[in-house]
């Protein structure tokens, strides 16, 4: 396109400014083109270059796997249902911690800093074994399931807590002083002016969390739950194969978010819809 | 999603807390020991020292029978006493003599498949019966377990990777050893497993230093992995033999160290067992004396593992 503009010679009266317009935005739309291009090259490359790295050390037993493929798969189901439990718990958790770290009532602010604390303060997998072998101590004996998802969801309900708080504090005070100045009451205002859309703010936010659920939720392994990686790590140890079964327990996750992941962009794109200039 | 939406999850999210809470309050850890007692009391009719011990109110028997089933906890991750078939079933030698015993009762069996520290642990939280796992009797056990007769004895074997070039158990002097975890080849090597009756059990090559994994199995799949961290492994020689079997860098080491009484546990803590003990035990010594056992264990083992030897 820049060619012909160009071949006018010195004395033309040289391209039009739409003729400018035309070449520039074509030469971007190649340079986008190339970028994309090179992008899908390189991940071949790689990929391709894993690949052969991985089977390269001929641990890879593919008869081992097809025989036992249907049986690990099995597992995804239940990975994908503790993620999902465990995620909607989580908001559950997070807006009453939020709630309550934007509370000017003391004992309620100070509950809901002693929760976001406590959980962050410590692991993830220990939080798991109090729930599953000390409560049974005071006399709660939660099946597997809800003791997997009530650890997951307490646990990420405190990091989203964060999350939740940033997202009611970015709605700007003049609605909720609006709101005020229309009689509505705090509680009123909370639910009917800030939290909708301190939702929409946070949604992208909590499809991240999703995401990184779905890798966390191979912890409740421990507590009899045959999900993902407990069929894997099992079936791998059995059969001196854990080397096979878990390079495909890593495929699968990853398959997973990626899958997952289109769908968190495609929401992100949506929520911010409405800050989008026409 | 309206604020009501909300709300509402809340509120079932609390229901089913409260729910669970209080269905699991009758069987809980605490208030079981304390009722144990008062429970048999008040059944003063039912005879302790007859076999066909009655079932008691809240006791473990009545729970079994009323459900109809009996749920087992097993690890699938040590072959061939417990493992997995492709269809999800199990198969093995625990497996079967968990099978049979549900039989007898009367009732069905059910698996379930929590680690095995969270076993051997005690403290089950009535989540399952008894443990048809290969657990060898010991003192620290019998704090929170209580225990059937032995249904087996297996030798305990050591074993190196053939990397090691190690043939002799003098050779192992030194050097550090794997086991699994929670197991009483750890206690062994740490010089601390106590069966209770006094048995001599040898004593581990002088100065080595041990390591533990999740399960047995993971320890020669290091060397499989060529990780050779440590350069012998203490497991049950039926896991050995099946680790050799699968083509993996192992070689026995001398003759089997000691010999272990493997037996059904049930967890202290959990339904007052009064009732179901003395109906185990019997069980146990009938799958003896009629054949069963010996049966299962030449068919999995090829040699009968059911008579104690040592």
């Amino acid at each position: 396109m820049i060619a012909p503009a160009a071949a006018r010679g010195p004395l033309g009266m040289g391209p039009g400014p739409e003729a400018i317009v035309r070449a520039v935005a074509g030469a971007r739309r190649q340079a986008r083109l190339r970028f994309r291009l090179v992008f899908v090259a390189t991940w071949i490359v790689l990929v391709g270059g894993l690949v052969l790295l991985i089977g390269s050390t001929g641990r890879v037993d593919l008869e081992f796997l097809q025989k036992w493929g249907p049986f690990i798969f099995g597992g995804i189901p239940l990975t994908i249902a503790v993620s999902v439990v465990s995620i909607a718990l989580a908001v559950v958790f997070a807006i009453v911690g939020a709630l309550g770290r934007l509370s000017r009532n003391a004992p309620v602010y100070a509950a809901a800093t002693l929760y976001v604390s406590l959980v962050r303060g410590t692991p993830l997998i220990v939080q798991i074994f109090f729930v599953y072998l000390a409560l049974p101590e005071f006399g709660i004996v939660l099946p597997a399931f809800i003791a997997g998802c009530l650890a997951l969801s307490f646990n990420y309900g405190a990091y989203m807590t964060e999350i939740f708080r940033a997202g009611i504090q970015a709605i700007p005070r003049g609605q909720v002083e609006a709101a005020a100045s229309l009689g509505m009451t705090e509680r009123h205002t909370m639910r009917r002016i800030v939290l909708p859309q301190a939702i929409r703010i946070v949604i992208p936010a909590i499809g991240n969390e999703f995401i990184a659920m779905i890798k966390d939720s191979a912890l409740v392994s421990f507590v009899a739950l045959q999900e993902l990686f407990w069929r894997a790590r099992t079936v791998g140890s059995a059969n001196f194969q854990s080397f096979s079964t878990l390079v495909l327990a890593a495929l699968v996750y990853w398959g997973l978010t990626i899958f997952f992941s289109l769908f968190q962009e495609r929401l992100e794109k949506r929520m911010a819809e409405s800050d989008v200039r026409l | 999603m309206s604020v009501r939406g909300r709300l509402s999850i809340l509120a079932a999210a609390a229901v089913i807390v409260a729910a669970c809470s209080s269905g699991g309050a009758t069987p809980s850890a605490s208030s079981a020991a304390a009722s144990q007692p008062a429970a048999a009391g008040s059944e003063s009719a039912a005879p302790s020292s007859a076999a066909s011990a009655a079932p008691i109110a809240g006791g473990l028997l009545e729970k079994i029978l009323k459900a109809g089933k009996l749920v087992v906890s097993t690890d699938p991750k040590y072959p061939p006493q417990s493992e997995l078939e492709p269809d999800g079933t199990y198969k093995g030698f625990d497996i079967d003599v968990a099978t049979e015993i549900a039989k007898r009762l009367g009732v069905t069996v059910e698996f379930t498949t929590p680690d095995w520290t969270a076993i051997t642990a005690g403290g089950w939280g009535g989540r399952w019966d008894i443990s048809v796992g290969s657990m060898t009797i010991t003192v620290d056990r019998k704090k929170v377990l209580d225990f059937s007769p032995p249904y087996y004895y297996t030798p305990a074997q050591m074993a190196a990777s053939t990397h090691s070039g190690i043939t002799t158990m003098d050779g192992l002097a030194g050097k550090t050893i794997c086991s699994g975890e929670s197991t009483t080849y750890d206690q062994w090597l740490n010089g601390k497993l106590d069966y209770g009756t006094g048995q001599d059990l040898g004593h581990p090559p002088a100065g080595i230093k041990t390591v533990t994994l999740p399960t047995d199995t993971d320890c020669p799949d290091q060397w499989k992995s060529k990780r050779f961290d440590f350069d012998g492994w203490l497991s049950s020689i039926t896991t050995v033999d099946g680790a050799i079997k699968a083509g993996l860098p192992v070689v026995k080491i001398g003759d089997p160290v000691y010999y272990e009484p493997l037996a059904v546990a049930v967890d202290k803590s959990g339904p007052p067992d009064t009732d179901f003990l003395p109906i185990l035990t019997k069980i146990v010594n009938d799958m003896h004396s009629d054949g069963t056992l010996t049966a299962l264990s030449v068919k999995t083992y090829g040699s009968d593992f059911t008579i104690a030897s040592k």
